[in-house]
């Protein structure tokens, strides 16, 4: 009359194992379930009982109790689906217990007995590593890339039956029909050989993807802005296992397609539109703490067109995230810290006007640096580089000679983040104060170059650092290990313009 | 009442000035035909108005508002608006009234002024501009700005942004390294829109102090007059009129220089313009005024030979501290031509390569000959003879 079954349920990126523990016994007919369960969960008692019945399995006319144990916090989804329907067949005892105790379910029914995948499926088979996982077929393969057991795909609830009784043997693995090639092939489909000219906002591409720098692009519509940003991901190197895996996870969590392969290789690109609510952007929302655009754009770029027009709360939100690659969610019920270690990618227009160049452009100094000051200084201060970039002239749009191709780039990034990862474990980007005088020395000209700019007001102390990070990078790529040189810091300044108008003095 | 030193008349000038519905015309209108205290009993309905504006003021509404804010209070308050601002006021007809607005065809019935009302017995030009200028463009003005004041030519322009600012920049920045040269210097003239007290754009706010030490700071609104849109082809006007000539710097096609220009035109001041590069909107004003046959600036010989000064007597070119740049930096000056470029453009344009070019403009900017304004690097001041 009893029975106690394996699954989990998501929170964040992170599955938890829970038991499901159901009750057939005497009383008045009906159905509850304890242990705070959320709406969906609740559900599942019309979803249980249709596919019981479906199956040609009877539906018990006692009273049954299901408890979601522990029931410290609030569980949910519709993942616990399966889980539900098995114990009450073991309870009715229509199935022995002991088939049981080495597996787990995650799937949702669906009215016919049918098997569905739900979101996180990833994670959720990823904490159940003690057992074999039961699974709906088109998440089998995200289910196999994690599964450190087998993951066993069975199509409806009656053919689970019959495997659990032995009258049939466990589906061998077949082979997937689940069609994940959406935008990210596409976009990673996109090479730089499409970019002509622009040779500075190649190379601040170039610089970006080597050490992790945020870039800010600053151009007038038309200029190849998008263009630029969605060609990153096409220079930056496949992730390692372990960060592949984060990677797959999160995306498992918020329900997005997953590569064939079960295991998210390339960077991710994301580029939320402006409207992008502070939840969507950091996560959050849902009881399960859906991953929010910053962490679906883990280990890969975060695009933000339009940057002046996302909310100014969203656009702060992100500054610790920044700062720290992980955004920590509190809410009343739950918090979870979720990975949001992402290269920041901006675009903007110039002024009100968009046009930018001065002598085209017909908004006044102040109108400028009043559209330049809807994101805040801090936020601002986190781009190591901001590039200006403009429409190509005709001649290089007609050029025959192509840009250089992305793998050609990609060589020079990955052994540009080889050395800097051999030579101090990090990427430049995340070089601290201490470090950087270790390893980024500045020459005498560097050091006088940077000391003429700060006498200048036109760098802040902040800037300093975020400036001999760039520089240093641009000298790894240029393959000069040793110092840091004039050339790498004046090519550092060059990238990372200010954007509060300079004036020419009366030099009389 | 208390007016104190101050002319009665001259109180009751400024009290009708700051009436509310009683705008420059109407206002002209008034004062044409009586002197300030007969018309204040006019408008509060205790003196027969003269028949050309009887029609103005028995308009219901009009008069009535009008003689309903002519009160004590208001007369006092004006004038100790005036006092506490430092402000001196004079109107048509006075003693003090300036002779060169005194003859202009539209001119101001009441001024405010600070500073020092002489200074528009100078030799005046006027400079004027885009406020959307580039930094060739500020540069130009403030050269000339600067030139003009030490060949004792007193600049006249508006205290907006861009041209208008950069040019009394020049001009006060001759007068205050005045140890350094002991010579004369010209006075810089101010005509602005708002009251005197209200100072706009907020960031000239030093410039404007300076002027209203150094120089003279005018306009024909009453202290606490906000800066409202139609006021400003209204202060052209007086601009145009106390130019001897009138430079304009960078101009769009169309905007408040050319309304100036307009202005000028209409009183055979005349016009001089400073060429652009045919590319950039900011010199269309100003190349449609070289077509249409106004004199070119290219250096400040040019608006002294205007003004039948004698061009010899200009200062040899002002020494120039700049570095000269070394041959290679100097190609890269000489790509920008007159257009501001991104690194990207620059790059192209010279053949260049990334951090090459990076270096060569980190040299240029630290000797001041190129600017970077957002992302956009312009070379300023390479054009001078």
């Amino acid at each position: 009359m009893f029975a106690s079954i394996r699954s989990a349920t998501l929170l964040g990126v992170q599955g938890r194992p829970l038991d499901v523990e159901v009750h057939v016994g005497v009383g008045l007919p009906g159905f509850t379930i304890v242990g705070q369960p959320d709406e969906a969960c609740r559900e599942s008692r019309d979803r249980v009982r249709a596919a019981l019945l479906s199956s040609g399995m009877s539906w018990p006319n006692r009273r049954i109790t299901i408890n979601l144990a522990s029931s410290s916090e609030r569980r949910g989804g519709s993942g616990l689906d399966l889980a539900i329907a098995v114990g009450l067949l073991v309870a009715q005892e229509v199935i022995e217990a002991s088939s049981c105790v080495d597996l787990a379910f995650v799937a949702e029914l669906g009215l016919d007995g049918s098997l569905r995948s739900v979101p996180g499926v990833v994670p959720l088979v990823g904490a159940l590593h003690d057992r074999d996982v039961v699974v709906a077929p088109q998440c089998a393969h995200e289910a196999r890339a994690v599964a450190s057991r087998s993951a066993r795909a069975v199509s409806s609830l009656g053919e689970l039956v019959q495997c659990l009784l032995g009258h049939q043997p466990w589906p061998s693995d077949l082979p997937s029909n689940h069609d994940s090639r959406g935008l990210g092939a596409i976009v990673s489909a996109l090479d730089m050989t499409d970019v002509r000219g622009q040779p500075a906002a190649r190379g601040a591409l170039e610089i970006a993807a080597a050490g992790n720098h945020h870039l800010l692009l600053i151009g007038p519509p038309g200029s190849g802005k998008s263009m630029l940003a969605q060609r990153m991901v096409s220079i930056l190197p496949n992730l390692d296992a372990n960060d592949g895996l984060l990677a797959t996870m999160i995306h498992s969590a918020a329900n997005l397609p997953i590569p064939d392969s079960g295991l998210i290789r390339r960077p991710p690109f994301r580029a939320p539109h402006h409207s992008a609510s502070m939840i969507a952007m950091v996560g959050g929302g849902t009881a399960a703490m859906r991953p929010g655009e910053i962490s679906l754009a883990a280990y890969g770029v975060l695009f933000l067109d339009e940057l002046g027009e996302f909310m100014p709360t969203v656009l702060d939100a992100l500054r610790q995230p920044l700062e720290e690659g992980v955004v920590h969610l509190s809410r009343a019920k739950s918090a979870v810290t979720l990975p949001a270690k992402f290269l920041l990618v901006g675009a903007t227009n110039p002024c009100p006007c968009g046009e930018g160049t001065p002598g085209v452009c017909i908004c006044d100094d102040r109108m400028r640096q009043r559209y330049l000051r809807r994101f805040s200084g801090p936020l601002l201060d986190r781009f190591d580089l901001r590039v200006a970039v403009n429409r190509p002239h005709v001649d290089e749009l007609l050029a025959k000679e192509p840009g250089e191709a992305s793998h050609v780039v990609a060589r020079r990034v990955v052994a540009a983040r080889d050395i800097a990862i051999a030579r101090a474990g990090c990427l430049n980007s995340m070089l601290t104060a201490d470090l950087l005088d270790e390893y980024a020395p500045l020459t005498r000209g560097a050091r006088q170059l940077v000391r003429a700019q700060l006498e200048r007001g036109q760098l802040t102390g902040r800037g300093y650092h975020r400036i001999r990070r760039v520089a240093r990078t641009i000298a790894d790529l240029r393959g000069e290990l040793d110092s840091v040189d004039e050339p790498h810091i004046a090519a550092a300044l060059a990238l990372r313009v200010g954007l509060l108008p300079a004036f020419a003095g009366n030099q009389s | 009442m208390n007016a104190g030193p101050i002319n009665c008349e001259v109180v009751y000038a400024a009290a009708l000035a700051a009436l509310p519905l009683l705008g420059p015309q109407r206002l002209s209108k008034l004062l044409n035909s009586h002197e300030p205290s007969e018309a204040w009993a006019v408008v509060r309905g205790e003196h027969r108005a003269h028949p050309s504006i009887e029609a103005l003021l028995s308009r219901q509404f009009l008069g009535d508002k009008i003689r309903h804010r002519a009160t004590d209070e208001h007369l006092n308050a004006t004038a100790s608006k005036c006092a506490v601002g430092n402000m001196r006021v004079t109107y048509l007809g006075a003693a003090d009234y300036p002779q060169s607005l005194a003859v202009d065809i539209a001119p101001p019935a009441v001024l405010f002024w600070r500073g020092d009302i002489t200074a528009l017995d100078q030799r005046r030009v006027g400079i004027i501009g885009t406020r959307a200028a580039t930094a060739a463009g500020r540069f130009m003005a403030s050269q000339l700005g600067f030139d003009l004041a030490r060949n004792e030519v007193a600049v006249v322009s508006g205290l907006a942004r861009g041209i208008d600012a950069w040019a009394h920049r020049g001009a006060v920045n001759a007068i205050t390294r005045i140890e350094d040269h002991p010579q004369s210097f010209a006075r810089p003239i101010a005509v602005v829109a708002s009251g005197l007290d209200v100072v706009y754009p907020r960031e000239n706010a030093v410039l404007w102090r300076e002027i209203a030490e150094h120089g003279l700071l005018l306009s024909e609104s009453p202290p606490g007059t906000a800066p409202e849109a139609f006021r400003f082809p209204l202060r052209n006007r007086i601009l145009a009129a106390l130019s001897e000539v009138l430079v304009v710097v960078e101009s769009r096609a169309t905007g408040g220089s050319m309304i100036t220009v307009e202005e000028a035109q209409q009183r055979d001041v005349t016009v001089m313009a400073v060429p652009g590069s045919p590319r950039m909107t900011s010199a269309a004003g100003t190349n449609l005024l070289l077509q249409q046959g106004c004199a070119p600036v290219v250096e400040v010989g040019d608006v002294l030979v205007a003004l039948g000064l004698d061009n010899r007597r200009s200062f040899p070119n002002t020494f120039d501290p700049r570095r000269t740049p070394s041959e290679r930096d100097r190609a890269v000056l000489e790509a920008f031509g007159s257009e501001a470029l991104t690194l990207d453009q620059l790059i192209v344009r010279t053949k260049g390569e990334l951090v090459s070019t990076a270096v060569t403009l980190g040299r240029l900017e630290a000797d001041n000959w190129v600017v970077n304004n957002a992302g956009w690097w312009e070379a300023v001041g390479q054009n001078r003879g």
